[in-house]
């Protein structure tokens, strides 16, 4: 057996990558078009629950899987097509844009389970459930591993796309000032379907993260979809770092404390950290300017 | 945000008469419905004055908090706790309950007051997920999962108020809320209030205190909030964790904007018709939350400025066709 803090640090990180990476789902949005996407964890919850009703009929795993992904990404686009886009046009207000998102993600979530159904079905991991051994006595599951490798990987794609690639760059330069961005030949259009389309991409992915941990339901997007706009102002928007930060910070917090106090503390931990955060330092982690 | 303007069409097509009518027509039918018709008046007398505080807080003073529903639930658990755990009577409980969601919205609203947009919905969103994460977790004291049963019922000098006695109480205690309001927006208060929100910089100037303004706003509406608790409360005897689920914050704020936001009359509208319409289509057998959902996205899309705003739209299109 691991010591208990190795434990804690392990099964922080794990989930503190899951949340990582619906953070960084946020991120890519937030940070081209100014817009908070609710929907996110759904789009999540649609790649699981594709994914399950896919293998049920007979589809083999990883074609499964890469048709559940792009499936939630193409349900993605075409709700950027017919809901923000027309917003944005019109330059609706900010309380207007959230409440088409909400009304977005009540769609998703309860239109999934009036056509899927309203159980909860196990998804297998990419990794199966094998272990991997370590040292002596110790253990780590594959599927851990799979976690950290994507995790890893996606911070790395995404750091190198915002900073080193033109369509990367109008991405950023885009929601500070749309009107300079246009003019030196951002096509803002173009960035908001890109920004929306990888930020579900990342969403979807890490629904073959998250749910062979727990289970594929209609309902279950609601938890990762929120502790990742947590992780998100946790960690601050500044750079890459941040959703990386916010992410590993609040899985670690979240563990730590139901791990040493009463469950009330645990499951509350997310939003006391949020709130700590927001009036102490409200640009988060990693912010350096106050925003 | 959209200004608080009642638009040329609502004048003309709804006048305030034929609003005062369908209203009264609703609040008068459940002094000889049924149980059915009393439960849905109370709701909507409830519903009123939680759309009509957020009102005041989103649209007249232009923040977007998203912790409308934790300050209900926080007043009808408080309400419920009072009066069957440590035995106060239900009367008293309304003023010790508004007293207590006062003083935890002065808490929240002091330190979010330098924080905007976004930031403020966020830390919010977040105060209210707590709060649903307190009473879902709160053990003995709020029966967590369970919620309060049996909840003493309200006693007037020796009558039991419940079912159709209780209504006229609803009532008096919405019209009351309506008045203050209607009353507040026409004070001084209420024109520093739309002074901090159109251009804060400038109402300083003018010896405003904008934070002060904003956190009193909050506070406010947390009493009110409280107050249909308390209502909830007491006629329905019977509370769960669903009362304080951050969703129904996002319900209200759509009543506000189906009416358009800042619009008193607009927010009756609005509420009446989403809550009662609802109950005629008959989908409240389960597709209600999707059905909302679906609204949202409509109202959103198509009538962003509300139902008078649809009116206003549809006129300039016929003058223009005419001529």
């Amino acid at each position: 057996m691991l010591s208990s803090l190795a434990q804690v640090l392990l099964s922080g990180l794990q989930i503190g990558c899951i949340y990582a990476l619906m953070a960084l789902g946020y991120f890519v949005i937030l940070r081209a078009t100014g817009i908070l996407n609710f929907a996110q964890g759904e789009w999540m919850m649609i790649s699981g629950v594709l994914g399950v009703v896919l293998i049920a009929f007979g589809v083999p795993y990883y074609l499964a899987l890469l048709a559940a992904i792009a499936g939630a990404v193409l349900l993605a686009l075409a709700a950027e097509r017919a809901i923000i886009r027309p917003l944005q046009a019109r330059g609706a207000p900010q309380p207007i844009v959230l409440l088409s998102l909400f009304g977005t993600m009540l769609v998703a979530r309860y239109g999934t389970g009036v056509l899927f159904g309203r159980q909860d079905l196990p998804l297998d991991g990419p990794a199966g459930s094998g272990i991997t051994i370590i040292g002596e006595a110790n253990f780590i599951a594959n599927q851990t591993l799979v976690v950290y490798a994507i995790t890893a990987a996606a911070f790395f794609g995404v750091a190198i796309f915002m900073t080193r690639t033109w369509l990367g760059r109008s991405l950023r330069v885009a929601s500070i000032d749309p009107l300079a961005a246009s003019l030196i030949g951002v096509d803002l259009t173009r960035v908001r379907v890109v920004s929306f389309g990888l930020g579900a991409l990342i969403a979807a992915t890490c629904g073959w993260l998250y749910f062979p941990l727990y289970a594929v339901g209609y309902l279950n997007g609601s938890i990762p979809g929120i502790k990742g706009f947590i992780a998100l102002f946790v960690g601050g928007m500044a750079t890459t770092m941040g959703p990386l930060a916010g992410g590993l910070a609040l899985g670690l917090v979240e563990v730590a404390a139901s791990f040493y106090l009463p469950s009330i503390y645990a499951e509350g931990a997310a939003f006391v950290l949020l709130m700590i955060i927001l009036v102490a330092k409200p640009s988060g982690l990693t912010g350096g300017k106050e925003s | 945000m959209t200004t608080a303007t009642s638009t040329a069409a609502t004048r003309l097509f709804i006048p305030n008469t034929a609003v005062g009518v369908i209203v009264a027509i609703a609040l008068v039918i459940p002094f000889f419905g049924s149980t059915y018709h009393i439960t849905l008046a109370v709701n909507l007398c409830v519903t009123l004055i939680l759309t009509l505080s957020l009102n005041l807080v989103v649209g007249s003073s232009g923040q977007f908090h998203l912790s409308h529903a934790a300050f209900f639930g926080l007043g009808a658990y408080t309400s419920a706790v009072l009066a069957k755990t440590v035995g106060i009577p239900p009367l008293l409980c309304l003023p010790l309950s508004v007293l207590l969601v006062c003083t935890l919205a002065l808490l929240v609203g002091l330190p979010t007051t330098r924080l905007r947009g976004l930031y403020l919905a966020v830390a919010t969103l977040a105060f209210s997920l707590f709060v649903e994460v307190f009473v879902n977790q709160g053990g003995a004291l709020t029966g967590g999962g369970y919620g309060i049963q049996d909840v003493p019922a309200l006693t007037i000098s020796g009558t039991v108020l419940s079912g159709r006695a209780f209504y006229p109480l609803a009532l008096l205690l919405m019209l009351l809320v309506a008045g203050s309001l209607y009353g507040l927006m026409r004070s001084r208060l209420g024109r520093e209030i739309l002074a901090v929100r159109d251009h804060s910089d400038a109402a300083a100037a003018a010896g405003i205190n904008p934070p002060v303004i904003r956190t009193l706003v909050l506070v406010i509406a947390a009493g009110f909030a409280a107050i249909a608790g308390w209502l909830h409360c007491f006629y329905h005897l019977a509370l769960n964790a669903s009362l304080v689920s951050p969703e129904l914050t996002f319900v209200w704020f759509f009543m506000v904007l189906v009416g358009g936001i800042g619009n008193v009359r607009g927010v009756v509208i609005g509420t009446v018709l989403l809550t009662l319409l609802p109950e005629f289509l008959g989908v409240a057998t389960g597709q209600t939350i999707l059905g909302i959902g679906v609204l949202m996205i409509i109202v959103t899309l198509f009538a962003p400025r509300g139902l008078g705003g649809v009116l206003d739209d549809a006129i300039a299109r016929f003058g223009k066709a005419r001529s």
